[in-house]
C-alpha cells in the first residue's frame, strides 16, 4: 500500500534506466497494470515450467463470491475463466485445467479446512486463494486470520504444490465503512515471509479507479453485469500476466549455472 | 482582603471550577475540593507540584492523536512518518499509557481526599461522556452508511457486503452498538477506553491495601491472553469477531500507567529512576526503533531488508493482544521520555509545541473529532483520489480542523474561566448555599 505508493515514484524514475521486461506479455487492453504490482521474487518456478513444457497443469482457485463471478452471471466470466482462457491463448500447447473452487462468503477458515478434501486430490500445480473479505466485513481477529492463512500455505507448499495469494475488491463505497487496512498488511507480511506472490486486486483496481479506467459504479443492472465482465476479464488477465511474470524470471532461473 | 478572596475562591470550587488568573492567563486551576479546608487547599495549590501541570502528558497525547488520525486514512503517505514508523508500538499504545497514567493521578487523587464513593462518582460521570461520544460517533457512522448504502446496493460489491450484516439488520446494528460488541471501522479504541475507566475506582481502591498484587494479577491475565484465545470479548457480527483491542490484555497496559500516575502524587516510583533500567529502556527503543524503520526503509527501497520478520514475530507483535514486544517496547520509550525531558521543559511550552499541547489538553473531543475526520478523509480520498499531494492535503487539513477547534475551546474555556472570576467579584447567595 503506502510504502509501495512511493516504490513506484522510484521505480517510476528508475524504470526509465532499466529496459522493461516481458512487454510481449503486458495488457495492451484498457485497463493496464503497472509494473509496481507485479514486483515479486521468487518466481513461480514450477508453475512456470509446467505452462512452457505444455504438460498437464491444475490450477486451482479458491475464493469467495468475486472469484466466483456472481456480479457478471456466469461462471464462464468470472476471473479464473478468464485467466484459463489467457493462459491458453499464451501457451496453445499446454493443457491448462483451471478450477474454480470458489463459495460465495466462505471465510479462510472455511477454505482453510477444505484444502486436504477439495484442493489436494487435484494434485494442483499452483493455488491461487483469494481471502480477506468476509474477515474484514465480519471483523474477525487478524492474529487468527494469519495463522489460518499460515497454516494453508503451509499444508499446500507441503503437498509441493505453488501458492498465489490475492486480496480483496476495492471499492470507494465500502472502502470508509470497512476497515481493510490491517487485513491488508497481514496479507503482504504473510506474502513477504512465505515468499508467496501477493496479487494485489485491492491496489490494482484503486489504481483502475483512480485513473479513471474502469469505474464501477452504475445504476444499470444491465451495465453493472457487463461492467463486472470486464473488470472480471481485466482481473483474469492481469493475473494471467502475474503468473506467466515467472516465465520470464523462471527461464533465467532455469538457464544454465543457476538451475534449481 | 486577600484571605477573603481566597475563601470565596475555594468556596465556589465547591461546586465550579475555578480558574485563577495570573497577569490575564489563567495560572491555577481549582478543581476537587469539595470538602476541604480553605487553608488546606491553599497549601496544595500552592505548592509547585501540584500547580505545574505535567505538560508532557498533553504534548505526548496531542502527538498521538494527530498519529492515530493519520493512519487511519487509507493508502496514505503520510502514515510513514506517525509513531508506528519508529517503534514497534503505535499511537493506540501511547494514548492508553497516558491516558491511564492520567487517570491514576487525577482520580488517585481524588481518592486519597473525597473517599472511593464520590471519586467512583467521578469516574463514572467520565465513563458516561466516554459512552456518549462513542454512540455520537456511531451516530456519525450510520449516517456514512446510509449515504454510501444505496451505491452499494448497485455495485459488484453487493453479494460481499451484504454478508456484513449491519446492512441488513440495522436495528440488532444499534443495539450491538449500544452494548459496545459492535465497533464498525475506527470504533474501538472507546469501547477498550470506557471499560478500562469503568474498572479503575476498584483498582485504585485496590491500590491502596495490595498494590503488588493488584500489578502482578494484571500482568498475569496479560499474559494468559497472550497464550489462551479464547480470554477476549466477542464482538457483532461473528462468528470469530473479537475486540480488535483485547481488554483483557491491554488492561495491563492501562493499569501500569495508572499505577504510575498513583504513585506519581506520592513522590513517584524510586527505581524508575535506576541507571541500569534506563539504560535498558534505551536498548530497547532502539531495538524497537531499528526493527521498524527497517520496515519502513524496505517500503521505500527494496534491498533494505526488515530485521525481525517471520513467524516469530507475530505472536509478539499482535496488536490485538498487545504482544510482549508492543507492551515492552511503549514501556521502554515512556521511561526513556519520562527521564530525558522535563515537565515542564522550555520546548514544551514553546509555540511549536502549543498545537500538540492544546490537542492533548482535550482529548476526547479531538479524538472524536479525528475519528469523524478521518472517515471523511476515506470518502474524499477514495472520491478524487489525487495521489500523494491529496493525502498530504488530506492530512494536513484534517490536523488543522483538530487544532483550529482545540484553539477554540481554550478560548472557551479561558473566557468562561474569565467571566467566572469576575463573578467572583460579587458573589451570589445561590452559590454559597449548595457548598
Amino acid at each position: 500500500m503506502t510504502p509501495a505508493l512511493l516504490r513506484y515514484v522510484i521505480l517510476a524514475v528508475g524504470l526509465g534506466l532499466l529496459p522493461s521486461p516481458v512487454e510481449a506479455f503486458s495488457q495492451e487492453r484498457d485497463c493496464p497494470v503497472p509494473e509496481r504490482f507485479y514486483a515479486f521474487d521468487p518466481s513461480l518456478t514450477k508453475t512456470v515450467k509446467a505452462l512452457v513444457s505444455g504438460r498437464e497443469i491444475v490450477i486451482a482457485v479458491l475464493g469467495g463470491s468475486s472469484t466466483l463471478g456472481l456480479a457478471a452471471g456466469a461462471p464462464s466470466l468470472a476471473w479464473p475463466a478468464r485467466l484459463a482462457a489467457a493462459l491458453a491463448k499464451r501457451f496453445p500447447s499446454a493443457r491448462i485445467k483451471v478450477v474454480n473452487l470458489a463459495v460465495a462468503r466462505q471465510a479462510a477458515k472455511a477454505a482453510g479446512e477444505r484444502l486436504s478434501r477439495d484442493v489436494l486430490p487435484l494434485k494442483p500445480t499452483l493455488v491461487i486463494w483469494e481471502t480477506g473479505t468476509m474477515e474484514a466485513v465480519r471483523g474477525t481477529d487478524v492474529d487468527e486470520f494469519r495463522e489460518t492463512l499460515q497454516a494453508g500455505i503451509d499444508e499446500l507448499h507441503g503437498s509441493g504444490a505453488e501458492v498465489v495469494l490475492m486480496n480483496m475488491q476495492f471499492s470507494r463505497e465500502t472502502d470508509a465503512m470497512i476497515h481493510f487496512g490491517p487485513y491488508l498488511i497481514a496479507m503482504r507480511e504473510l506474502a513477504n515471509v512465505n515468499d508467496v506472490p501477493l496479487f494485489r486486486r485491492h491496489g490494482i483496481m484503486r489504481h483502475w479507479a483512480e485513473s479513471d479506467l474502469l469505474d464501477l459504479r452504475t445504476k444499470d443492472p444491465e451495465k453493472r453485469r457487463q461492467l463486472a465482465a470486464k473488470l472480471y476479464d481485466c482481473i483474469g488477465n492481469a493475473m494471467a500476466d502475474f503468473v506467466t511474470r515467472g516465465v520470464a524470471a523462471g527461464k533465467a532461473a532455469a538457464s544454465p549455472g543457476s538451475d534449481r | 482582603m486577600f484571605r477573603r478572596r481566597l475563601k470565596e475562591c475555594v468556596g465556589a470550587s465547591q461546586h465550579d471550577r475555578v480558574v485563577v488568573p495570573r497577569q490575564g492567563k489563567a495560572a491555577a486551576e481549582l478543581v476537587a475540593v469539595e470538602r476541604s479546608d480553605w487553608k488546606e487547599v491553599v497549601s496544595i495549590v500552592s505548592s509547585p507540584s501540584a500547580m505545574a501541570r505535567d505538560l508532557r502528558l498533553d504534548f505526548f497525547r496531542g502527538l498521538a492523536l494527530f498519529c492515530i488520525f493519520i493512519d487511519h486514512l487509507p493508502t496514505n503517505i503520510m502514515a510513514e512518518f506517525t509513531l508506528q514508523s519508529v517503534m514497534l508500538s503505535d499511537a493506540a499504545e501511547v494514548f492508553i499509557l497516558i491516558s491511564g497514567y492520567t487517570a491514576g493521578m487525577v482520580y488517585g487523587r481524588a481518592m486519597e481526599r473525597e473517599g472511593f464513593v464520590i471519586a467512583g462518582v467521578r469516574v463514572y460521570h467520565r465513563v458516561w461522556q466516554l459512552y456518549v461520544a462513542h454512540v455520537f460517533l456511531f451516530m456519525m457512522f450510520l449516517a456514512l452508511v446510509a449515504y454510501t448504502a444505496g451505491a452499494l446496493n448497485n455495485s459488484l460489491y453487493a453479494e460481499e457486503f451484504g454478508a456484513a450484516n449491519f446492512l441488513n439488520e440495522p436495528g440488532l446494528a444499534v443495539v450491538e452498538a449500544l452494548t459496545l460488541q459492535f465497533q464498525p471501522a475506527f470504533m474501538n479504541i472507546l469501547p477498550l477506553y470506557i471499560v478500562l475507566l469503568a474498572i479503575l475506582p476498584f483498582v485504585l481502591a485496590g491500590f491502596r491495601a495490595w498494590p503488588r498484587l493488584i500489578i502482578f494479577a494484571s500482568l498475569a491475565l496479560w499474559l494468559a491472553a497472550q497464550f489462551d484465545k479464547r480470554i477476549a470479548l466477542a464482538a457483532y457480527p461473528g462468528p470469530d469477531g473479537v475486540w480488535p483491542f483485547n481488554p483483557f490484555a491491554w488492561q495491563a497496559l492501562f493499569l501500569l500507567g495508572v499505577w504510575l500516575g498513583w504513585r506519581g502524587t506520592k513522590g513517584g516510583v524510586p527505581w524508575l529512576r535506576d541507571r541500569w533500567l534506563f539504560c535498558v529502556a534505551a536498548g530497547l527503543s532502539l531495538a524497537g526503533f531499528l526493527v521498524r524503520f527497517s520496515g519502513t526503509l524496505h517500503g521505500f527501497y527494496d534491498p533494505i531488508p526488515v530485521l525481525f520478520s517471520g513467524r516469530v514475530s507475530w505472536l509478539f507483535l499482535s496488536k490485538t493482544d498487545l504482544g510482549l514486544f508492543r507492551f515492552a517496547n511503549v514501556l521502554a520509550v515512556a521511561l526513556l521520555v519520562a527521564r530525558l525531558i522535563h515537565p515542564q521543559a522550555r520546548f514544551l511550552a514553546s509555540r511549536a509545541a502549543w498545537p500538540f499541547v492544546i490537542c492533548g489538553r482535550n482529548s476526547l473531543h479531538i479524538f472524536c473529532l479525528g475519528i469523524l475526520l478521518s472517515l471523511l478523509g476515506h470518502l474524499v480520498l477514495n472520491e478524487f483520489f489525487g495521489g500523494i499531494p491529496m493525502q498530504f492535503a488530506v492530512s494536513a487539513a484534517g490536523i488543522a480542523i483538530m487544532i483550529g477547534v482545540a484553539a477554540l475551546m481554550e478560548w472557551f474555556g479561558a473566557a468562561q474561566a474569565a467571566s467566572g472570576s469576575r463573578a467572583l467579584g460579587a458573589p451570589t447567595a445561590g452559590r454559597g448555599a449548595r457548598g
